[in-house]
């Protein structure tokens, strides 16, 4: 009894700081929190969303993202980090008091999905394809949304982007492999690195399947790439350099005995949104450099 | 009779302490009301106030209170199933989710969730919801037949069979629902997360309501069997003679467990250990009387879940930790205790 007793006061106690702590956090943020310009308070959930309001110069108007949104870097410290878009709840959404939420209907979780519409806010899902074309219509879509008629210059930036890609005589295949920590995945087709390889003039080296699957030794030999792409902060988790090529199967292929590996940044790269041209011009650059 | 007065003390006790931790669960939140607070809120709603704003209508009734309500609901029925079936096979170690009646459960509502999403935008919430509760449910109870028939035999229970087959279930359960996962692609499956750590994120009042009826039903039948339970610890041979029927009796509470553990299961996922550390702390508080312990494991039940998912959703905010991750961190060390304790009679 004296325990249980013992234990109850303690959960008392530690519930007690957390409330003094998440009033004190509470008081801090009706210190910074100015209310934006515009009237409209815009969650995205999605990076490449995020771009597209930020590119049309909404950006002072997103009061949260989702973990994905890390371009403009300035959002940061203007707009509250939402975490994953599996492990969101619904609360810390309402807490922010927003006028629209903006999302992609890739990834977006259906109990989460049910309670946004049933809260009553504003809510537009787009469709998204990982192409040139997808993402004009996404620009398009979202630049209706949030009330903004001046888009044709984000698309012709696009397209002033794209006409930089040099063709490369020798298209070289390219794996990417998305490493997080001891988990290793290889993006199929229809993934936004695929979409992106093929823009930039390589080709994807996986043909066989879809989405990502875990990456296998012999799969990675039989694909036989040239070059392995990764996001940097993927690589570096990997152990930079050495450690991709210590990844199982990789010393067999081409890359492996080259040593052709190239990183590039993760939003940059997954995002499709505004800077899909200047994606796939870095994307070129560095498989030019590797082809050499 | 002191006996009977004694018990309704403590059930007013602990739902004093259950009504206390809502009240604090209510005020736990990131949502700020602003000069509003939250029991205003939940007033002016209940009133039906015009002035409420949507929003604040919302998070009060459909985020905190049908969230508040689902972990009651929840725990409760999780606690009351591993009693009963601590009672049943007459052994401390019995909880749905040690003998493998979790995994069974998940399996089938697994199954039911990647079949269903294909017809299932033509039915209405309600029958939705109630088919994956089905599924689960059948899932449970298949656990149970199986569990009951390898680990019992001439009314005793071979405990390492028992948790032994609860292992494989969980197994093979746990092996089939994540390639289900792996194959279902637009997370209509949620993910091996909620299976496996449990959720209540997603409570809704269709949901409750659901829980609810679950709940009463089992309830009527199942809390007075207290003093059954009590006899079924002289043996079953014993407990006949005392005028208990005790094959009715073991099927009531494997139908009825089953039942529990299924419908928890399908909404709020894995949530483990419950059903093992409420009748724990209360047997060391009345010993094994079971007339004491089923009421008040009710009660308890819920206040241990309530008080588990109000830090997971504030520990970590805004994010949450998966509330199963809590219930295992109490209950790990209560289930090596018990271990410890009936090293010789296991």
């Amino acid at each position: 009894m004296k325990k249980f007793i013992l234990a109850a006061s303690v959960l008392v106690a530690v519930y007690s700081c957390k409330k003094a702590e998440a009033g004190a956090k509470e008081n801090t943020t009706e210190a910074t929190s100015e209310a934006p310009k515009t009237n409209n308070k815009i969650v995205t959930l999605n990076g490449g969303i995020t771009e597209i309001v930020a590119a049309l110069g909404h950006e002072k108007e997103i009061v949260a993202t989702d973990v994905t949104s890390t371009y403009p870097a300035s959002l940061k410290t203007t707009a509250k980090d939402l975490g994953h878009m599996r492990s969101m709840t619904i609360e810390p959404i309402m807490a922010v008091s927003p006028t629209l939420i903006l999302a992609s209907d890739k990834d977006i979780n259906p109990e989460l999905m049910g309670k946004i519409k049933s809260s009553g806010i504003k809510t537009e899902v787009f469709k998204q394809e990982y192409t040139v074309e997808g993402t004009k219509k996404l620009i398009e879509q979202v630049a209706k949304a949030i009330g903004n008629t001046d888009y044709q210059k984000l698309n012709d930036k696009i397209d002033a982007d794209l006409k930089q890609v040099q063709p490369i005589a020798k298209k070289p295949k390219v794996l990417f492999i998305y490493a997080r920590g001891n988990m290793l995945m290889v993006s199929g087709k229809n993934t936004p690195m695929a979409s992106l390889i093929t823009l930039a003039g390589g080709e994807n080296a996986v043909t066989d399947f879809e989405d990502f699957k875990p990456l296998t030794p012999e799969a990675v030999v039989k694909a036989n790439p040239d070059v392995l792409f990764f996001f940097e902060t993927g690589l570096q988790g990997a152990g930079g350099n050495e450690g991709a090529l210590k990844m199982p199967g990789v010393s067999q292929t081409n890359a492996g005995k080259n040593k052709k590996i190239i990183a590039m940044d993760g939003g940059l790269v997954s995002g499709f949104g505004p800077r899909v041209g200047e994606a796939a011009v870095g994307l070129n650059k560095l498989l030019i450099e590797s082809t050499k | 009779m002191k006996a009977q007065s004694k018990l309704y003390f403590y059930l007013i006790i602990s739902a004093v302490l259950l009504t206390i931790i809502a009240v604090l669960s209510l005020n736990t939140g990131v949502y700020d009301f602003g000069d509003n607070s939250p029991f205003r809120a939940l007033w002016q709603f209940i009133k039906g106030d015009p002035h409420l704003s949507l929003s604040d209508k919302y998070v009060i009734w459909d985020v905190r209170a049908a969230r508040i309500i689902m972990a009651i609901l929840v725990g409760s029925m999780l606690s009351v199933s591993g009693t009963s079936l601590q009672g049943l096979f007459k052994n401390p170690l019995a909880t749905g989710d040690l003998i493998g009646l979790t995994s069974g459960a998940t399996l089938l509502a697994a199954i039911a969730i990647v079949l269903g999403g294909h017809f299932k935008e033509y039915l209405p919430e309600v029958v939705q919801f109630s088919l994956v509760g089905i599924a689960a449910f059948i899932g449970s109870f298949l656990s149970m037949m199986l569990v009951y028939r390898i680990s019992t035999s001439g009314g005793k229970t071979n405990v390492v069979m028992m948790l032994l087959t609860g292992v494989a279930i969980t197994a093979i359960g746990f092996s089939i629902t994540g390639f289900l996962i792996y194959i279902s692609k637009d997370e209509q499956l949620r993910d091996l997360t909620f299976w496996n750590l449990g959720s209540l994120a997603a409570a809704t009042w269709t949901k409750n309501i659901i829980l609810a009826i679950v709940t009463i039903i089992a309830y009527i039948i199942l809390l007075p069997k207290g003093k059954a339970l009590n006899a079924m610890m002289l043996g079953e041979k014993d407990a006949q003679h005392l005028g208990i029927n005790v094959e009715r009796l073991k099927k009531q509470i494997i139908i009825i467990v089953a039942l529990m553990v299924g419908s928890c299961v399908a909404f709020s996922g894995t949530i483990g250990f419950v059903g093992l550390i409420v009748p724990y702390i209360l047997r060391l508080l009345f010993k094994s009387n079971y007339a004491f312990i089923l009421p008040l494991s009710a009660m308890c039940g819920s206040i241990l879940l309530l008080t588990a998912d109000t830090f997971s959703r504030s520990i970590v905010a805004p994010s949450e930790l998966p509330i199963g991750i809590l219930t295992a961190l109490m209950g790990g060390p209560i289930f090596i205790a018990i271990l410890v304790k009936f090293k010789k009679s296991l």
